[in-house]
């Protein structure tokens, strides 16, 4: 059986049904409700994939489609996701990220009548993006948006660039395209610049492991679905879209597929929107996305993300974890782990820990990981005594450790992508004990008596 | 990052923030409380932010 949503949520259901949760009762996306029971949950520390079954569409009626939200709102569904088990979801997850990000399993070719995604196929006027339960999430939104991965082809190279972006609902068959990362970007200013429309599809629904592969980091010139393909464990599946045929080739696996082009040169208003930084992105100008056709399978799913919250912040966290602590071993192998806090939403904070063996390492370490990873503004490094996933223990050793005079540095004048109140500086914050000075020891419960006093023998 | 400045919407007096491209791109705002359109001029505001 190739890999696709249903399949995903039915092993969870049947492996570990306290990790879902159906919701039956009527809900109205669009007015706000799912965020709101999704905050009421996260209130409460809870993040179960949620299933709504009889989410209300854009035109207030029941819509055919249940939303998903929150797959990725849990590390252990995330190495679940890709094949392993849910023990190993820290930092193993991380580096099996990267090797897989080094591989690369060539896309299958399927026939359209055999591509579950076409089995509802819509045209031209009967197309109506209102059927769609889309979510508006936050008070300031300016409407509903998608949340899901995008693609594009290049038109020189033939390669295929996969990635998210949020499309926001305009008209029944117009949306406006977040296209803000330079991949995506550089593509559509190619077609621009040709003055041609530039085909564009987005996909609302698939597999977990394809939409995490969708976030490695390759450099541009890639073929985004061979490297999905060495996530997913299997080819990716893929057949001819409904406006473009063989010339451009969709997901065959995808719940729903919206295709469409981004005419040169047209711009329209969108935003604000709740972003990753759990700010309101401005609002400004984007591509207009004009709908050619829309495709899906019987009983598809609609999938969308908790823009800004734990979800969304997981996913920024596992593709660069690894990658960057390959980088920094290869400066100072002493490095022992390496962690990217959803509290830095998953993209702005690395916490590094190191067998420190001389003085000035730690330092060394922030400077090569924000300069490895352009969206980090801020770096702590620690000693390998504090386990950098429990963030208490990070927090402890800024409190014990850091002298502010000489462990904290900022760093003037550096493009920063998002916007925080550190502007354009980023923070280096050695958080190491020294060596040079005379530093008191951390205390500890001996070895040999923590061997020998064993839990289970004092509270059975 | 993104500079910004924020606006008060003519008709239902919400507030919201824009990019500073569209201070004089010519384009409507629209309110994301009341969806109405309205001329960049008619909603700016003397401060850039609250504090
Ligand atoms: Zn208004």
């Amino acid at each position: 059986m190739p890999k696709d949503l249903g399949s995903f949520l039915t092993r969870i259901r049947r492996e570990f049904p306290r990790e879902l949760l159906d919701v039956k009762k009527p809900i109205r996306p669009h007015m706000w409700e799912v965020s709101a029971l999704l905050k009421h949950l996260e209130d409460q520390g809870r993040f179960p994939i949620t299933v709504f079954h009889n989410p209300k569409n854009l035109l207030d009626k029941d819509s055919a489609f249940p939303l998903v939200m929150n797959l990725f709102a849990s590390r252990e569904r995330c190495a679940l996701a890709l094949g392993l088990p849910p023990e190993r979801s820290r930092l193993e997850m991380s580096l099996e990220f990267a090797r897989r990000e080094q591989r690369r399993v060539d896309p299958k070719v399927m026939s359209e009548d055999r591509a579950p995604v076409k089995e509802v196929i819509e045209k031209g006027a009967r197309i109506d993006l209102r059927k769609f339960p889309i979510p508006r999430l936050h008070h300031m939104d300016l409407g509903c948006y998608t949340t899901m991965p995008c693609i594009m082809r290049d038109p020189d190279e033939g390669f295929y660039d996969v990635t998210f972006v949020k499309c926001m609902y305009k008209q029944p068959r117009r949306m406006v395209a977040s296209i803000e990362l330079p991949h995506l970007r550089r593509i559509f200013e190619k077609y621009e610049e040709r003055k041609q429309p530039a085909p564009f599809v987005t996909i609302l629904g698939h597999h977990p492991a394809f939409l995490l592969g969708s976030l490695a980091l390759t450099e541009f010139g890639n073929d985004d679905y061979e490297t999905i393909g060495s996530y997913l464990g299997e080819p990716v599946r893929l057949t001819p879209s409904e406006t473009w045929g063989k010339d451009f080739l969709v997901p065959a696996d995808a719940e729903i597929v919206i295709e469409g082009l981004l005419p040169p040169g047209v711009r329209e208003i969108c935003n604000p929107f709740g972003e990753v930084t759990g700010h309101y992105q401005p609002q400004w100008l984007m591509p207009v996305l004009d709908v050619k056709a829309v495709t899906y399978r019987e009983n598809a799913l609609f999938q969308g993300i908790f823009s800004g919250h734990l979800g969304h912040w997981i996913l920024g966290t596992i593709p660069k974890e690894g990658s960057l602590f390959n980088a920094l071993k290869k400066i100072y192998p002493h490095v022992t782990a390496v962690h990217l806090p959803v509290s830095g939403c998953g993209r702005f904070a690395c916490y590094i820990s190191v067998k420190k063996r001389r003085e000035g390492v730690a330092k060394t370490l922030g400077m090569a990981a924000l300069l490895n990873s352009p969206l980090l503004q801020w770096a702590v490094i620690v000693d390998d005594d504090i386990d950098v996933f429990k963030e208490r223990e990070v927090v402890y050793a800024l409190i014990t450790c850091v002298n502010p005079a000489r462990d904290v540095d900022v760093v003037e004048n550096v493009f920063n992508l998002f916007t925080t109140a550190l502007g354009h500086r980023k923070v280096i914050i050695d958080a190491t004990r020294p060596l040079d000075v005379p530093f008191p020891e951390r205390i500890k419960v001996p070895e040999a008596a923590l061997a020998r006093v064993k839990l289970e023998d004092f509270l059975t | 990052m993104t500079e910004i400045f924020w606006v008060r919407c003519p008709k239902c007096k919400g507030r919201f923030y824009c990019d500073t491209e569209l201070r004089y791109a010519g384009v409507d705002l629209i309110c994301p409380f009341c969806q109405t359109s309205f001329d960049v001029e008619k909603g700016l505001e003397t401060r850039t932010a609250p504090h």
